[in-house]
Protein backbone atom coordinates (compact mmCIF):
# COMPACT_ATOMS: atom_id res chain seq x y z
CA UNK A 1 0.00 0.00 0.00
CA UNK A 2 2.62 2.35 1.06
CA UNK A 3 4.84 1.51 -2.21
CA UNK A 4 6.50 4.44 -2.37
CA UNK A 5 8.20 5.11 0.53
CA UNK A 6 12.04 4.86 0.27
CA UNK A 7 13.33 2.48 2.74
CA UNK A 8 16.20 3.90 4.33
CA UNK A 9 18.22 0.72 5.33
CA UNK A 10 18.98 -0.07 1.84
CA UNK A 11 22.84 1.55 0.84
CA UNK A 12 24.63 1.15 -1.85
CA UNK A 13 27.00 -1.72 -1.69
CA UNK A 14 25.13 -3.43 0.82
CA UNK A 15 25.44 -7.71 0.76
CA UNK A 16 21.92 -8.18 1.78
CA UNK A 17 21.67 -11.84 1.21
CA UNK A 18 25.20 -12.99 1.89
CA UNK A 19 25.63 -16.82 1.41
CA UNK A 20 25.81 -19.08 4.10
CA UNK A 21 29.50 -19.52 5.30
CA UNK A 22 31.11 -22.87 5.76
CA UNK A 23 32.78 -23.69 9.20
CA UNK A 24 35.61 -25.37 9.07
CA UNK A 25 36.05 -29.69 9.87
CA UNK A 26 36.68 -30.39 13.66
CA UNK A 27 39.65 -32.85 14.62
CA UNK A 28 39.17 -35.80 16.87
CA UNK A 29 41.20 -34.42 19.25
CA UNK A 30 43.67 -31.60 19.79
CA UNK A 31 46.64 -34.02 20.53
CA UNK A 32 49.80 -32.42 19.14
CA UNK A 33 47.90 -29.52 17.34
CA UNK A 34 49.04 -26.14 17.25
CA UNK A 35 47.28 -23.33 19.23
CA UNK A 36 46.54 -20.09 18.72
CA UNK A 37 45.22 -17.28 21.02
CA UNK A 38 43.51 -14.09 19.24
CA UNK A 39 43.36 -11.49 22.63
CA UNK A 40 42.11 -8.20 21.97
CA UNK A 41 43.15 -5.35 24.34
CA UNK A 42 40.09 -5.75 27.01
CA UNK A 43 41.47 -6.18 30.69
CA UNK A 44 42.20 -9.53 31.64
CA UNK A 45 41.29 -11.04 27.94
CA UNK A 46 45.30 -11.89 27.61
CA UNK A 47 45.59 -13.71 30.82
CA UNK A 48 42.25 -15.40 30.67
CA UNK A 49 43.60 -17.14 26.86
CA UNK A 50 46.58 -17.56 28.66
CA UNK A 51 45.33 -19.55 30.91
CA UNK A 52 43.28 -21.60 28.59
CA UNK A 53 46.20 -22.19 26.73
CA UNK A 54 48.29 -23.60 29.32
CA UNK A 55 45.39 -25.88 30.46
CA UNK A 56 45.09 -27.12 26.94
CA UNK A 57 48.93 -27.64 26.60
CA UNK A 58 48.97 -29.66 30.03
CA UNK A 59 45.88 -31.79 30.06
CA UNK A 60 44.73 -31.80 26.07
CA UNK A 61 47.94 -32.42 24.55
CA UNK A 62 48.36 -29.44 22.43
CA UNK A 63 51.82 -29.28 20.91
CA UNK A 64 52.59 -25.23 21.15
CA UNK A 65 50.66 -21.80 21.36
CA UNK A 66 51.03 -18.77 19.29
CA UNK A 67 49.28 -16.05 21.16
CA UNK A 68 48.29 -12.61 18.99
CA UNK A 69 47.10 -9.71 20.06
CA UNK A 70 44.74 -6.92 18.07
CA UNK A 71 44.71 -3.76 19.25
CA UNK A 72 41.36 -1.90 17.89
CA UNK A 73 38.71 -3.61 19.38
CA UNK A 74 36.38 -2.94 16.82
CA UNK A 75 37.44 -4.25 13.77
CA UNK A 76 38.18 -7.69 12.90
CA UNK A 77 41.84 -8.34 13.57
CA UNK A 78 44.43 -6.82 10.38
CA UNK A 79 45.77 -9.14 7.68
CA UNK A 80 48.87 -9.69 8.94
CA UNK A 81 47.73 -11.71 12.13
CA UNK A 82 45.02 -13.59 10.75
CA UNK A 83 48.00 -14.68 8.66
CA UNK A 84 50.00 -15.75 11.14
CA UNK A 85 47.42 -17.71 12.94
CA UNK A 86 46.30 -19.49 9.37
CA UNK A 87 50.02 -20.29 8.95
CA UNK A 88 50.90 -21.46 12.25
CA UNK A 89 48.11 -22.65 13.83
CA UNK A 90 45.46 -25.60 13.73
CA UNK A 91 42.74 -24.52 15.89
CA UNK A 92 42.18 -20.76 17.29
CA UNK A 93 40.63 -19.45 20.61
CA UNK A 94 39.70 -15.88 20.60
CA UNK A 95 38.80 -13.27 23.03
CA UNK A 96 37.00 -12.24 25.10
CA UNK A 97 34.37 -10.21 23.58
CA UNK A 98 33.27 -7.80 26.94
CA UNK A 99 32.08 -4.62 25.47
CA UNK A 100 29.67 -3.90 22.33
CA UNK A 101 32.03 -3.44 19.40
CA UNK A 102 34.34 -6.23 20.83
CA UNK A 103 31.84 -8.94 21.01
CA UNK A 104 30.77 -8.46 17.36
CA UNK A 105 34.29 -8.26 16.20
CA UNK A 106 35.63 -11.29 18.06
CA UNK A 107 32.84 -13.04 16.29
CA UNK A 108 33.73 -11.73 13.42
CA UNK A 109 37.45 -13.25 13.62
CA UNK A 110 35.98 -16.66 14.64
CA UNK A 111 33.72 -17.18 11.22
CA UNK A 112 36.64 -15.75 9.23
CA UNK A 113 39.34 -17.55 10.56
CA UNK A 114 36.62 -20.65 10.15
CA UNK A 115 36.38 -19.70 6.56
CA UNK A 116 40.10 -20.56 5.98
CA UNK A 117 39.49 -24.02 7.71
CA UNK A 118 40.59 -23.67 11.38
CA UNK A 119 38.28 -24.70 14.39
CA UNK A 120 37.84 -21.24 16.18
CA UNK A 121 36.07 -21.15 20.22
CA UNK A 122 35.45 -17.36 20.53
CA UNK A 123 34.77 -15.87 24.10
CA UNK A 124 32.22 -13.42 25.15
CA UNK A 125 31.16 -12.49 28.30
CA UNK A 126 26.95 -13.28 28.71
CA UNK A 127 26.13 -9.98 28.59
CA UNK A 128 26.54 -9.02 24.90
CA UNK A 129 24.94 -12.54 23.23
CA UNK A 130 22.47 -10.33 21.23
CA UNK A 131 25.54 -7.98 19.54
CA UNK A 132 27.55 -11.41 19.21
CA UNK A 133 24.07 -13.18 17.22
CA UNK A 134 23.33 -10.38 15.11
CA UNK A 135 27.76 -10.17 13.88
CA UNK A 136 27.00 -13.91 13.26
CA UNK A 137 23.84 -13.65 11.21
CA UNK A 138 25.83 -10.61 9.12
CA UNK A 139 28.86 -12.81 8.22
CA UNK A 140 26.51 -15.51 7.16
CA UNK A 141 26.77 -17.67 9.74
CA UNK A 142 23.59 -17.58 11.93
CA UNK A 143 23.73 -20.00 14.80
CA UNK A 144 27.55 -19.84 14.90
CA UNK A 145 28.73 -21.32 18.33
CA UNK A 146 30.99 -19.15 20.94
CA UNK A 147 31.22 -19.61 24.39
CA UNK A 148 29.61 -17.38 27.14
CA UNK A 149 31.62 -17.04 30.57
CA UNK A 150 29.82 -15.00 33.21
CA UNK A 151 29.87 -11.45 32.95
CA UNK A 152 32.08 -9.05 34.27
CA UNK A 153 35.26 -9.90 33.29
CA UNK A 154 37.96 -6.91 34.11
CA UNK A 155 37.27 -6.82 37.93
CA UNK A 156 38.96 -10.14 38.11
CA UNK A 157 41.95 -11.16 40.07
CA UNK A 158 44.67 -13.58 38.53
CA UNK A 159 43.12 -16.15 40.16
CA UNK A 160 39.82 -15.37 39.41
CA UNK A 161 40.68 -15.19 35.95
CA UNK A 162 42.37 -18.50 35.85
CA UNK A 163 39.50 -20.43 37.79
CA UNK A 164 37.53 -18.61 34.90
CA UNK A 165 39.83 -20.36 32.00
CA UNK A 166 39.89 -23.73 33.85
CA UNK A 167 36.41 -23.91 33.93
CA UNK A 168 35.78 -22.94 30.53
CA UNK A 169 38.08 -25.20 29.11
CA UNK A 170 35.87 -28.38 28.46
CA UNK A 171 33.31 -26.75 27.05
CA UNK A 172 36.28 -25.13 24.58
CA UNK A 173 37.71 -28.24 24.12
CA UNK A 174 33.83 -29.85 23.02
CA UNK A 175 33.89 -26.49 21.09
CA UNK A 176 36.45 -27.69 19.32
CA UNK A 177 36.43 -30.91 18.75
CA UNK A 178 32.92 -31.59 17.21
CA UNK A 179 29.46 -30.02 17.22
CA UNK A 180 30.41 -26.53 17.02
CA UNK A 181 28.83 -25.53 14.03
CA UNK A 182 26.95 -23.27 13.48
CA UNK A 183 22.73 -24.30 12.87
CA UNK A 184 22.54 -25.20 9.32
CA UNK A 185 20.40 -22.82 7.39
CA UNK B 1 -21.07 22.18 4.09
CA UNK B 2 -19.63 18.51 3.51
CA UNK B 3 -20.34 15.75 6.06
CA UNK B 4 -17.07 14.45 7.59
CA UNK B 5 -16.10 10.90 6.05
CA UNK B 6 -17.09 8.68 8.22
CA UNK B 7 -16.60 4.72 8.41
CA UNK B 8 -13.60 2.56 6.85
CA UNK B 9 -14.62 3.87 3.51
CA UNK B 10 -13.85 7.56 4.52
CA UNK B 11 -11.00 6.61 6.67
CA UNK B 12 -9.07 5.01 3.92
CA UNK B 13 -9.41 7.67 1.52
CA UNK B 14 -8.91 10.38 4.39
CA UNK B 15 -5.42 11.68 3.87
CA UNK B 16 -4.61 12.64 7.30
CA UNK B 17 -5.78 9.27 8.11
CA UNK B 18 -3.44 7.75 5.75
CA UNK B 19 -0.47 9.96 7.14
CA UNK B 20 -0.86 8.16 10.50
CA UNK B 21 -1.07 5.46 8.80
CA UNK B 22 1.88 5.54 6.87
CA UNK B 23 4.10 6.30 10.03
CA UNK B 24 2.80 3.37 11.81
CA UNK B 25 4.18 1.52 8.43
CA UNK B 26 7.18 3.09 9.04
CA UNK B 27 7.47 1.91 12.91
CA UNK B 28 6.73 -1.31 11.93
CA UNK B 29 9.43 -1.72 9.97
CA UNK B 30 11.78 -0.75 12.90
CA UNK B 31 12.88 2.30 11.00
CA UNK B 32 12.40 4.93 13.83
CA UNK B 33 13.72 5.73 16.88
CA UNK B 34 11.07 5.74 18.55
CA UNK B 35 9.57 9.05 17.55
CA UNK B 36 7.53 9.36 14.80
CA UNK B 37 9.57 9.38 11.00
CA UNK B 38 7.93 11.66 7.73
CA UNK B 39 7.66 8.74 5.20
CA UNK B 40 10.71 9.33 2.68
CA UNK B 41 9.33 9.15 -1.14
CA UNK B 42 11.61 10.08 -4.05
CA UNK B 43 10.44 13.23 -5.38
CA UNK B 44 10.87 14.67 -1.49
CA UNK B 45 14.48 13.49 -1.43
CA UNK B 46 15.28 14.57 -4.95
CA UNK B 47 14.22 17.72 -3.74
CA UNK B 48 16.96 17.11 -0.33
CA UNK B 49 19.84 16.22 -3.19
CA UNK B 50 19.37 19.14 -5.15
CA UNK B 51 20.88 20.81 -2.51
CA UNK B 52 24.01 19.80 -1.89
CA UNK B 53 27.49 19.36 -4.50
CA UNK B 54 27.48 15.85 -3.43
CA UNK B 55 26.00 12.69 -6.28
CA UNK B 56 23.60 10.57 -5.23
CA UNK B 57 25.73 7.78 -5.28
CA UNK B 58 28.65 9.10 -3.10
CA UNK B 59 29.40 7.11 -0.51
CA UNK B 60 29.77 9.08 2.71
CA UNK B 61 30.65 6.30 5.57
CA UNK B 62 31.19 2.74 5.51
CA UNK B 63 31.72 0.07 8.40
CA UNK B 64 33.33 -2.66 6.48
CA UNK B 65 32.94 -4.96 9.79
CA UNK B 66 29.10 -4.68 9.45
CA UNK B 67 29.58 -4.79 5.64
CA UNK B 68 27.78 -1.87 4.67
CA UNK B 69 28.00 1.46 3.42
CA UNK B 70 25.95 4.67 2.93
CA UNK B 71 25.37 6.88 0.56
CA UNK B 72 24.11 10.40 0.12
CA UNK B 73 20.85 9.32 -1.11
CA UNK B 74 20.08 7.21 1.88
CA UNK B 75 21.62 9.57 3.89
CA UNK B 76 19.09 12.41 2.59
CA UNK B 77 16.08 9.77 2.81
CA UNK B 78 17.13 9.38 6.65
CA UNK B 79 17.17 13.19 6.73
CA UNK B 80 13.40 13.83 5.01
CA UNK B 81 12.23 11.03 7.85
CA UNK B 82 14.10 13.16 10.34
CA UNK B 83 12.07 15.80 9.64
CA UNK B 84 14.80 17.77 8.29
CA UNK B 85 13.80 20.82 5.30
CA UNK B 86 15.82 20.45 2.00
CA UNK B 87 18.05 23.37 2.96
CA UNK B 88 19.30 21.24 5.88
CA UNK B 89 20.83 18.89 4.25
CA UNK B 90 24.04 20.21 3.26
CA UNK B 91 24.57 20.82 7.07
CA UNK B 92 23.81 17.58 7.77
CA UNK B 93 26.44 15.96 5.38
CA UNK B 94 28.78 18.44 6.58
CA UNK B 95 27.86 17.15 10.17
CA UNK B 96 28.05 13.63 9.39
CA UNK B 97 31.86 14.16 7.97
CA UNK B 98 32.78 16.81 11.09
CA UNK B 99 31.70 13.50 13.24
CA UNK B 100 33.47 11.15 11.11
CA UNK B 101 36.27 12.75 11.74
CA UNK B 102 36.63 12.09 15.27
CA UNK B 103 38.93 9.42 16.37
CA UNK B 104 37.06 7.27 18.06
CA UNK B 105 33.67 7.38 15.98
CA UNK B 106 34.45 4.11 14.59
CA UNK B 107 34.00 2.15 18.07
CA UNK B 108 30.77 4.32 19.13
CA UNK B 109 28.01 3.37 17.85
CA UNK B 110 27.96 0.02 19.41
CA UNK B 111 29.77 0.81 22.42
CA UNK B 112 28.38 0.40 26.25
CA UNK B 113 29.51 4.40 26.40
CA UNK B 114 27.02 5.44 23.91
CA UNK B 115 28.24 8.78 22.92
CA UNK B 116 26.29 11.21 21.47
CA UNK B 117 27.28 13.69 18.60
CA UNK B 118 27.66 17.47 20.23
CA UNK B 119 27.12 19.59 16.38
CA UNK B 120 28.32 22.64 16.37
CA UNK B 121 27.11 25.29 13.82
CA UNK B 122 29.50 28.58 12.96
CA UNK B 123 28.60 31.31 10.60
CA UNK B 124 25.36 33.15 8.68
CA UNK B 125 23.78 29.38 7.93
CA UNK B 126 22.40 29.79 11.84
CA UNK B 127 20.26 32.81 10.91
CA UNK B 128 18.90 31.14 7.72
CA UNK B 129 18.09 28.22 8.88
CA UNK B 130 16.98 29.08 12.38
CA UNK B 131 19.37 27.10 14.14
CA UNK B 132 19.20 28.30 17.73
CA UNK B 133 22.54 30.14 19.36
CA UNK B 134 20.57 31.78 22.09
CA UNK B 135 18.44 31.03 25.12
CA UNK B 136 17.74 26.94 25.87
CA UNK B 137 20.54 25.94 23.00
CA UNK B 138 20.33 22.44 24.21
CA UNK B 139 16.72 22.42 23.00
CA UNK B 140 14.50 20.84 23.02
CA UNK B 141 11.72 23.66 20.27
CA UNK B 142 13.45 24.42 17.55
CA UNK B 143 13.41 22.76 14.02
CA UNK B 144 16.77 22.71 12.23
CA UNK B 145 19.07 22.15 15.89
CA UNK B 146 16.67 19.10 16.43
CA UNK B 147 16.29 17.72 12.98
CA UNK B 148 19.95 17.75 11.93
CA UNK B 149 20.89 16.01 14.88
CA UNK B 150 18.48 13.48 14.74
CA UNK B 151 19.29 12.96 11.03
CA UNK B 152 22.67 11.30 12.71
CA UNK B 153 21.03 9.08 14.28
CA UNK B 154 18.80 7.98 11.99
CA UNK B 155 22.00 7.81 9.68
CA UNK B 156 23.33 5.35 11.78
CA UNK B 157 20.43 3.29 12.45
CA UNK B 158 19.19 2.51 9.66
CA UNK B 159 22.44 3.16 7.41
CA UNK B 160 24.74 0.68 9.37
CA UNK B 161 21.66 -1.53 11.10
CA UNK B 162 23.03 -0.31 14.31
CA UNK B 163 19.94 -0.66 16.67
CA UNK B 164 19.33 -0.69 20.42
CA UNK B 165 19.68 -4.56 21.89
CA UNK B 166 21.41 -5.42 19.06
CA UNK B 167 24.57 -4.44 17.24
CA UNK B 168 24.01 -0.87 19.63
CA UNK B 169 25.13 -2.29 23.45
CA UNK B 170 24.82 1.51 25.20
CA UNK B 171 24.46 0.45 28.84
CA UNK B 172 22.62 3.76 29.87
CA UNK B 173 22.83 6.20 26.89
CA UNK B 174 22.19 9.52 27.60
CA UNK B 175 19.53 11.84 27.56
CA UNK B 176 19.95 13.69 24.25
CA UNK B 177 21.86 11.28 22.37
CA UNK B 178 20.64 12.43 18.74
CA UNK B 179 19.42 16.02 19.24
CA UNK B 180 22.43 17.76 20.60
CA UNK B 181 22.73 20.40 17.72
CA UNK B 182 23.66 24.10 18.30
CA UNK B 183 24.57 27.53 17.08
CA UNK B 184 27.62 29.02 18.70
CA UNK B 185 26.74 32.17 19.76
CA UNK B 186 28.71 34.21 17.89
CA UNK B 187 27.28 37.46 18.00
CA UNK B 188 27.86 37.14 21.94
CA UNK B 189 31.19 35.60 22.10
CA UNK B 190 34.34 37.30 22.87
CA UNK B 191 36.26 35.30 21.07
CA UNK B 192 36.89 33.80 17.62
CA UNK B 193 34.17 31.11 16.37
CA UNK B 194 34.92 27.92 17.29
CA UNK B 195 34.75 27.14 12.96
CA UNK B 196 38.30 29.42 13.14
CA UNK B 197 40.06 27.23 15.65
CA UNK B 198 38.94 24.12 13.27
CA UNK B 199 40.87 26.04 10.84
CA UNK B 200 38.03 27.87 8.45
CA UNK B 201 38.18 31.29 7.42
CA UNK B 202 35.54 33.69 9.69
CA UNK B 203 32.32 33.99 8.80
CA UNK B 204 32.19 30.47 6.69
CA UNK B 205 29.30 27.90 6.98
CA UNK B 206 31.01 25.26 9.08
CA UNK B 207 30.03 22.69 11.31
CA UNK B 208 32.13 21.07 14.15
CA UNK B 209 31.88 17.96 16.35
CA UNK B 210 32.83 16.47 19.00
CA UNK B 211 31.18 12.81 20.48
CA UNK B 212 30.28 13.31 24.18
CA UNK B 213 29.16 10.67 27.40
CA UNK B 214 27.51 13.56 28.86
CA UNK B 215 27.17 17.16 29.61
CA UNK B 216 27.16 18.49 33.16
CA UNK B 217 25.90 22.46 34.39
CA UNK B 218 28.21 24.87 36.40
CA UNK B 219 26.22 27.17 37.62
CA UNK B 220 28.10 30.15 39.32
CA UNK B 221 26.35 33.63 39.50
CA UNK B 222 28.35 34.81 42.76
CA UNK B 223 31.35 35.84 41.84
CA UNK B 224 33.44 38.34 39.50
CA UNK B 225 36.10 36.87 39.77
CA UNK B 226 37.95 34.56 36.94
CA UNK B 227 39.62 32.71 38.88
CA UNK B 228 37.21 31.76 41.23
CA UNK B 229 34.99 30.96 38.07
CA UNK B 230 37.31 28.97 36.49
CA UNK B 231 38.23 26.74 39.73
CA UNK B 232 34.72 26.02 39.83
CA UNK B 233 34.83 24.66 36.04
CA UNK B 234 38.11 22.70 37.22
CA UNK B 235 36.56 21.05 39.68
CA UNK B 236 33.90 19.38 37.41
CA UNK B 237 36.47 18.60 34.89
CA UNK B 238 38.53 17.06 37.22
CA UNK B 239 35.59 14.53 38.46
CA UNK B 240 37.07 11.27 39.81
CA UNK B 241 33.14 9.01 38.27
CA UNK B 242 34.68 10.37 34.69
CA UNK B 243 38.22 9.09 34.15
CA UNK B 244 37.89 5.78 33.09
CA UNK B 245 41.44 4.99 32.87
CA UNK B 246 44.30 5.34 30.49
CA UNK B 247 46.10 8.69 30.50
CA UNK B 248 43.92 10.96 31.30
CA UNK B 249 40.32 12.56 31.56
CA UNK B 250 38.31 15.11 28.92
CA UNK B 251 36.33 17.32 28.77
CA UNK B 252 35.03 20.82 27.08
CA UNK B 253 33.11 23.77 28.00
CA UNK B 254 29.80 25.29 26.04
CA UNK B 255 29.89 28.73 28.22
CA UNK B 256 27.28 30.46 28.45
CA UNK B 257 27.79 34.41 27.32
CA UNK B 258 28.12 35.87 31.02
CA UNK B 259 30.87 33.29 31.65
CA UNK B 260 32.76 34.04 28.87
CA UNK B 261 32.38 37.86 28.43
CA UNK B 262 33.55 37.42 32.13
CA UNK B 263 36.34 36.09 31.45
CA UNK B 264 37.62 38.14 28.58
CA UNK B 265 36.96 41.38 30.84
CA UNK B 266 39.57 40.23 33.02
CA UNK B 267 41.84 40.11 29.92
CA UNK B 268 41.74 36.41 29.34
CA UNK B 269 41.59 34.47 25.69
CA UNK B 270 40.36 31.28 24.74
CA UNK B 271 43.85 29.83 25.07
CA UNK B 272 44.02 31.76 28.44
CA UNK B 273 41.14 29.58 29.78
CA UNK B 274 42.44 26.20 28.57
CA UNK B 275 45.46 26.66 30.17
CA UNK B 276 44.24 28.03 33.25
CA UNK B 277 41.62 25.29 33.44
CA UNK B 278 44.76 21.78 32.27
CA UNK B 279 46.79 23.38 34.73
CA UNK B 280 44.29 23.29 37.32
CA UNK B 281 42.20 20.24 37.03
CA UNK B 282 44.35 17.97 38.35
CA UNK B 283 43.49 15.29 41.00
CA UNK B 284 46.11 13.60 43.84
CA UNK B 285 46.90 10.37 42.69
CA UNK B 286 45.64 8.63 45.78
CA UNK B 287 42.12 10.19 45.19
CA UNK B 288 42.05 7.72 41.85
CA UNK B 289 43.94 4.77 43.45
CA UNK B 290 41.56 5.15 46.89
CA UNK B 291 38.27 5.09 44.54
CA UNK B 292 39.79 1.85 42.24
CA UNK B 293 40.83 3.57 39.12
CA UNK B 294 44.50 2.83 39.43
CA UNK B 295 44.39 0.29 36.69
CA UNK B 296 41.12 -0.44 34.71
CA UNK B 297 39.64 0.48 31.69
CA UNK B 298 40.94 -0.77 28.26
CA UNK B 299 44.52 -1.26 28.02
CA UNK B 300 44.68 0.06 31.56
CA UNK B 301 47.51 -2.55 32.72
CA UNK B 302 50.40 -0.10 32.38
CA UNK B 303 48.48 2.68 34.65
CA UNK B 304 49.93 6.51 34.59
CA UNK B 305 48.29 6.91 38.05
CA UNK B 306 50.62 4.88 39.87
CA UNK B 307 53.57 5.36 37.56
CA UNK B 308 56.57 5.09 40.73
CA UNK B 309 58.51 8.02 38.01
CA UNK B 310 55.48 10.80 38.80
CA UNK B 311 54.20 9.34 42.35
CA UNK B 312 54.36 12.61 44.24
CA UNK B 313 53.27 14.79 41.73
CA UNK B 314 49.49 15.72 40.87
CA UNK B 315 47.80 13.93 38.24
CA UNK B 316 46.69 16.26 35.49
CA UNK B 317 42.77 15.07 34.28
CA UNK B 318 42.70 16.45 31.21
CA UNK B 319 44.99 15.60 27.99
CA UNK B 320 46.27 19.13 27.24
CA UNK B 321 44.99 22.56 27.24
CA UNK B 322 44.02 22.98 23.41
CA UNK B 323 42.28 19.66 23.88
CA UNK B 324 39.80 21.25 26.41
CA UNK B 325 37.69 22.75 23.40
CA UNK B 326 35.58 25.85 24.43
CA UNK B 327 32.66 27.88 22.99
CA UNK B 328 30.24 29.92 23.68
CA UNK B 329 26.31 29.31 23.48
CA UNK B 330 23.23 30.14 25.06
CA UNK B 331 21.52 33.56 26.53
CA UNK B 332 23.16 35.84 28.36
CA UNK B 333 20.34 35.71 31.10
CA UNK B 334 22.39 33.96 33.97
CA UNK B 335 25.90 32.94 34.80
CA UNK B 336 25.50 29.32 33.36
CA UNK B 337 27.38 26.94 31.24
CA UNK B 338 27.83 23.31 30.55
CA UNK B 339 30.98 20.85 30.77
CA UNK B 340 30.85 18.19 27.87
CA UNK B 341 32.26 14.94 28.24
CA UNK B 342 34.55 13.95 25.16
CA UNK B 343 34.23 9.84 24.24
CA UNK B 344 37.58 8.00 24.63
CA UNK B 345 40.86 8.66 24.42
CA UNK B 346 40.58 10.90 21.49
CA UNK B 347 40.56 14.44 21.84
CA UNK B 348 38.27 16.77 19.56
CA UNK B 349 40.22 16.60 15.84
CA UNK B 350 40.18 20.26 15.81
CA UNK B 351 38.94 20.19 12.17
CA UNK B 352 35.88 21.99 11.18
CA UNK B 353 34.14 21.21 7.71
CA UNK B 354 32.34 23.78 5.62
CA UNK B 355 28.71 23.44 4.19
CA UNK B 356 28.65 23.55 0.45
CA UNK B 357 25.08 24.10 -1.27
CA UNK B 358 24.84 23.44 -4.74
CA UNK B 359 25.10 26.54 -7.12
CA UNK B 360 21.83 26.10 -7.99
CA UNK B 361 20.14 25.97 -4.82
CA UNK B 362 22.40 28.65 -3.29
CA UNK B 363 21.63 31.10 -6.20
CA UNK B 364 17.92 30.48 -5.05
CA UNK B 365 17.59 30.55 -1.28
CA UNK B 366 20.78 32.79 -0.74
CA UNK B 367 19.65 35.78 -3.56
CA UNK B 368 23.60 35.27 -4.15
Amino acid sequence: MFDSVIDPTLGPARDAERAPTALADRPESLSGLRLGLLANIKHNAEPFLAAVGQVLVERHGVARVLARKKLDITSTAPQEILDDLRAGCDIVVIGVGDCGSCSASAVADGIILEQSGLPAVVVCTDAFIASADVMAGLRGAPGYRYLTIPHPMANLTPDGVRDRAAAAVPEIVGMLTRGAMAATP
Amino acid sequence: MTAPSVGPAGKATDPVEQAGAVIEYCYDRGWTDGLPVVPATQSRVDEFLATTVRGPDDIIGSAPHLDRSISVAQAAANAVMAGCRPEYFPVVLAAWEAVNLERSVRGAWQSTSGPAPLIVVNGPVRSRLGINCEGGVFGPGFRANATIARAIGLIVRNGYGIRPHELEQATQGLPGRWSVCLGENEELSPWEPLSVVGGLGRGRDAVSAVLIRTCEYVDNRGTDSPDAVLADFADTLARLGAFVGGGHSSGGLVLGPEHAQLFARHGYSRADVQHWLFEHAVRDRADLIAVGKAAGGVGGENSPVTDPARVGTPFPMMPSATDIPILVAGAANAAISMVFRPFGWAPWSGRSVPVAWSAAFAEVTHGS
